[in-house]
């Protein structure tokens, strides 16, 4: 096989995993940075409604992302926002069900 | 003169993002994967990275833009010779958004042709069943499945049982390799009932040069309370011909849930055919009339990770052909700036 080839297709495999090791870490800084489950009543039920909303609006493309930050969840709810034409109340309880 | 326009893009993005609001992160996203595809005997290999960035402005812009990485490796005479490779870049999408309301999104940039919703919601690597496109994928999408100019979207009317979505679009011709577009303008109107889980609706597109073709066409996702079913259909119409697709996929997760061994075990079925109409030119259509079946199944793995295996087999008066693809895939995501997550 070409060497220029196989170079590049060992160039992009460590890509692949140097994207997963930084995601990784992302991923575990997050679960440090976690705060403690809201015990409220109402910060529950919000989460339900969020995922209930989950189910409808976003699981017709998507699975459930692993773990978000409420920030990073923030971004990609904007997104959706546009794609998915959600409203501001939608954006809020997904937040809470994404990244209580 | 792409590494002089990639360059400024990502200097663009990083400024943005760094001048962004507080209450949220600019993020990098999308996919990576590796497919390989035997067709005829012929085998491909092709590695793709797909990142999508995101940069929100205070609690109504958003810019955010997709580009798609890869490489096709094959061998010179199909299935001996030596391997070559071709490397292509795109910019699928680069857009400005500003949310008015639930009611209005107003987009200007390079946005993804709204027809139909293939090429929209269901084409990125992380979201597709099947490798291989749907037949009918070239029928309101020409020339690059992107849009140069300026889109309107949102609910028109949303009640508790029901919603009406709307988008209506200009494209304006543009032959830049990076950001190749025709002249065209259309919309896409759908309902959809949450109750039911079901959204279906009709798009149009009248293509502005050239031979000013019609394209129409209609869609359905159904998701039935009651199984944890997902189905997708569409049909689309131009003068080069019609088709349609159904798409179904049943995720064993009744059995112990969605994390068990056989809960992450998603089975795949999709039929399609096309017929063939009056030909033109650039159509990215078939030949002829064309019948293919497709399986397969998705395993979710941990970590984002998915794994993908399908049969296909095509019916053609050009010949008949199997194709089988086996695809591993990546879903990535962190803050586009360091210390973006906390």
């Amino acid at each position: 096989m070409n060497p220029q080839i196989v170079f590049r297709t060992a160039l992009i495999f460590v890509s692949m995993v140097a994207i997963a090791a930084a995601a990784r870490d992302s991923s575990a800084q997050r679960q440090a940075a976690k705060p403690k489950p809201a015990s409220a009543q109402s910060a529950s039920n919000q989460s339900a409604e969020g995922e209930r909303l989950f189910q409808t609006q976003c699981h017709r493309c998507h699975v459930p992302p692993e773990d978000l930050s409420p920030r990073e969840a923030k971004a990609v709810l904007r997104q959706m926002r546009v794609r998915a034409n959600l409203t501001a109340e939608d954006e809020r309880l997904i937040l809470k069900y994404l990244a209580p | 003169m792409f590494r002089r326009s990639l360059f400024i893009l990502l200097l663009f993005l990083y400024t943005a993002a760094s001048i962004s609001a507080q209450s949220s992160t600019p993020i990098i996203s999308g996919g990576v994967q590796f497919l390989s595809t035997t067709s005829g005997g012929a085998t491909v290999f092709q590695p793709t990275i797909a990142p999508v960035v995101a940069i929100p402005f205070g609690e109504h812009w958003l810019i955010e833009s997709r580009a798609t990485f890869d490489e096709v490796i094959f061998r010179e005479n199909g299935s001996t010779g030596p391997y070559h490779a071709i490397t292509a870049s795109s910019v699928d999408y680069l857009q400005l958004d500003y949310i008015v309301n639930s009611h209005l999104t107003i987009v200007a940039g390079e946005f993804l042709t709204p027809f139909n919703i293939y090429n929209e919601r269901i084409a990125p690597i992380w979201i597709h069943n099947f490798s291989n496109a749907p037949l009918i994928e070239g029928i309101g999408t020409r020339t690059s499945g992107s849009s140069d100019g300026g889109m309107l979207r949102g609910v028109a009317v949303s009640h508790k049982n029901w919603e009406l979505n709307y988008v209506a679009y200009f494209s304006a011709l543009s032959t830049s390799r990076q950001f190749n577009s025709g002249r065209s303008a259309g919309g896409r109107a759908g309902v959809f009932l949450p109750q039911h889980n079901l959204e279906v609706g009709v798009s149009y597109q009248r293509f502005l040069q050239d031979l000013h073709l019609n394209s129409s066409g209609a869609y359905l996702v159904w998701q039935p309370n009651v199984v944890p079913l997902d189905l997708r259909a569409e049909y689309a119409h131009s003068r080069g011909g019609q088709g349609y697709w159904l798409e179904g996929a049943y995720r064993f997760s009744r059995f112990g849930g969605s994390d068990t061994w056989l809960g992450r075990l998603q089975a795949l079925a999709r039929v399609q055919q096309f017929f063939l109409g009056t030909p033109s030119p650039n159509d990215v259509l078939p030949g002829a009339d064309t019948q293919q079946v497709d399986f397969g199944f998705n395993y979710y793995l941990p970590h984002n990770l998915r794994f993908n295996a399908s049969y296909g087999r095509q019916f053609s008066s050009l010949g008949n052909s199997n194709v089988w693809n086996i695809q591993v895939t990546y879903r990535f995501l962190f803050p586009l700036l360091p210390g973006g997550s906390k």
